[in-house]
């Protein structure tokens, strides 16, 4: 029969070892972080640190974040604008404890933002530069803008028909459509939701799958909206396939997904609003813009009908002028004669024998008159 | 006025009418027939702008 110990003092024999040998030291290391459970309301967070070689894990622990440096998990999803959930590689200072009871685990002291960031920065780069490589967009060497097939589509003349992806129940999805709804000029909507998780690791390719369901030809525009003000988790919107979908999406897609601090690549290939409720001020401007045209227009045809019709009576009055002008009651006036025989206005006075009787109208009387001579110079009168 | 007369030919068209007429390249009998073509389409565009199949407006009522 073996000599056996109390459970207690193993247990206790190893966490003086671990204490001797790791109580005065800490260590940063860079790890992949799984199953990650956040207790906000208590300020917990439990977490497993891996290590992979390729799909195998080689090295596995447990973590942990006490209350003491929570706010170091809330201070990064800020700063790197993502939740802090499994999948991400942190690079963090950490602490070996051994517990009696819940054995060992790596306490973290601090996480290192700048690392998150600048890994951050790295995938968006090179998203940004396979995008260029693959010629879905172009960056304008001057301003820097990127251009995309969508973004370069021109919007319709008016916006009715949208096609909505967003999050079912979600901030956005009342903003946008309380907006679209409310709009005070009475304009009309048809808006057709097509609804998706649209934060975590998934979201990328579930909003391409629903862009991918759109039928472009029933649709004006889409717009992809998130609201809330929720600063983290845009990394689906920086999704190669899902930045592709879109910059090549075949109606202008407009993105209204709520964070002021960045822009998203999908952003960049779209037309970019920063929240939901913006997205749809620019869908009713855009056709108050039409509305003001067409008002204009209104005023342009009245007043060219009011000048066409004040053209006409002028054009009008000046024959009425003229005709006046030339009435034989206007030349009596001038001292001008009307010669008549036998009822009949002479012309030509060769018509006129020697001995006629003949009657001369005057301004206002005729005088009535027997021809006795006749001459001629054969040269006309001249008279000024 | 045709029904799926879109807002962009709408638009060119009052476009083409409004400036004959400020232009005076249309004849005074022809007057009253193009300004009531021009109306036309300031009535049309005016109220596709506010009424659609399936409006947003019409569903609060509804099961949506």
């Amino acid at each position: 029969m073996p000599v056996t110990q109390k459970l207690s003092e193993v247990v206790n024999e190893i966490e003086g070892t671990i204490r001797n040998r790791f109580s005065d030291r800490t260590f940063w290391i860079k790890a992949e972080i799984a199953d990650v459970k956040k207790y906000a309301d208590k300020r917990w967070c439990f977490l497993k640190f891996i290590e992979k070689s390729g799909a195998m894990v080689t090295a596995e622990i447990k973590g942990v974040f006490w209350s003491g440096t929570y706010n170091n998990i809330t201070n990064f999803e800020k700063a790197t604008q993502q939740t802090f959930n499994s999948g991400l590689e942190i690079t963090c200072n950490v602490a070996v404890r051994f517990h009696k009871r819940y054995g060992l685990t790596l306490e973290v002291l601090e996480i290192d933002f700048a690392y998150a960031i600048g890994k951050l920065e790295m995938e968006r780069k090179q998203t940004i530069e396979r995008l260029i490589n693959e010629q879905i967009v172009v960056q304008d060497a001057v301003t820097g803008q990127f251009y995309s097939f969508n973004n370069r589509l021109g919007l319709p003349t008016v916006i009715q028909r949208i096609a909505l992806i967003t999050a079912p129940d979600s901030d956005g999805q009342r903003d946008f459509q309380k907006v679209i709804r409310n709009n005070k000029y009475g304009y009309a909507f048809s808006v057709t939701e097509f609804l998706t998780q649209i934060q975590g690791d998934e979201a990328g390719k579930l909003i391409s799958n629903k862009l991918k369901a759109i039928d472009p030809g029933k649709f004006d525009i889409v717009a992809i909206v998130r609201g809330g003000g929720s600063d983290t988790d845009f990394k689906a919107f920086n999704d190669f396939d899902l930045v592709k979908c879109v910059a090549t999406f075949p109606i202008p897609v407009l993105t209204g997904i709520g964070h002021d601090r960045n822009t998203s690549i999908t952003d960049l290939v779209a037309r970019q609003n920063r929240t939901p409720t913006e997205t749809a001020t620019f869908i009713i401007d855009h056709n108050l813009n039409f509305d003001n045209e067409i008002e204009e227009f209104k005023e342009r045809l009245s007043r060219a009908v009011d000048s066409c019709l004040d053209h006409a009576k002028k054009d009008l009055e000046n024959y009425r002028q003229r005709i006046k002008n030339l009435s034989p009651a206007t030349i009596l006036k001038k001292g001008f004669a009307i010669v008549m025989m036998d009822g009949k206005i002479i012309i030509d006075p060769k018509k006129i024998p020697g001995n006629a009787t003949i009657s001369t109208l005057l301004k206002d009387e005729i005088i009535h008159s027997q021809v006795t001579k006749k001459t001629t110079d054969g040269t006309g009168f001249d008279i000024q | 006025m045709e029904q799926g007369l879109t807002y962009s030919n709408a638009f060119t068209e009052l476009q083409k009418l409004v400036r004959q007429i400020e232009n005076e390249d249309i004849q005074l009998d022809t007057l009253a027939e193009k300004v009531h073509e021009a109306n036309e389409l300031i009535k049309h565009c005016e109220s596709q702008l506010r009424s659609i199949e399936g409006d947003v407006r019409d569903q609060q009522n509804g099961a949506a």
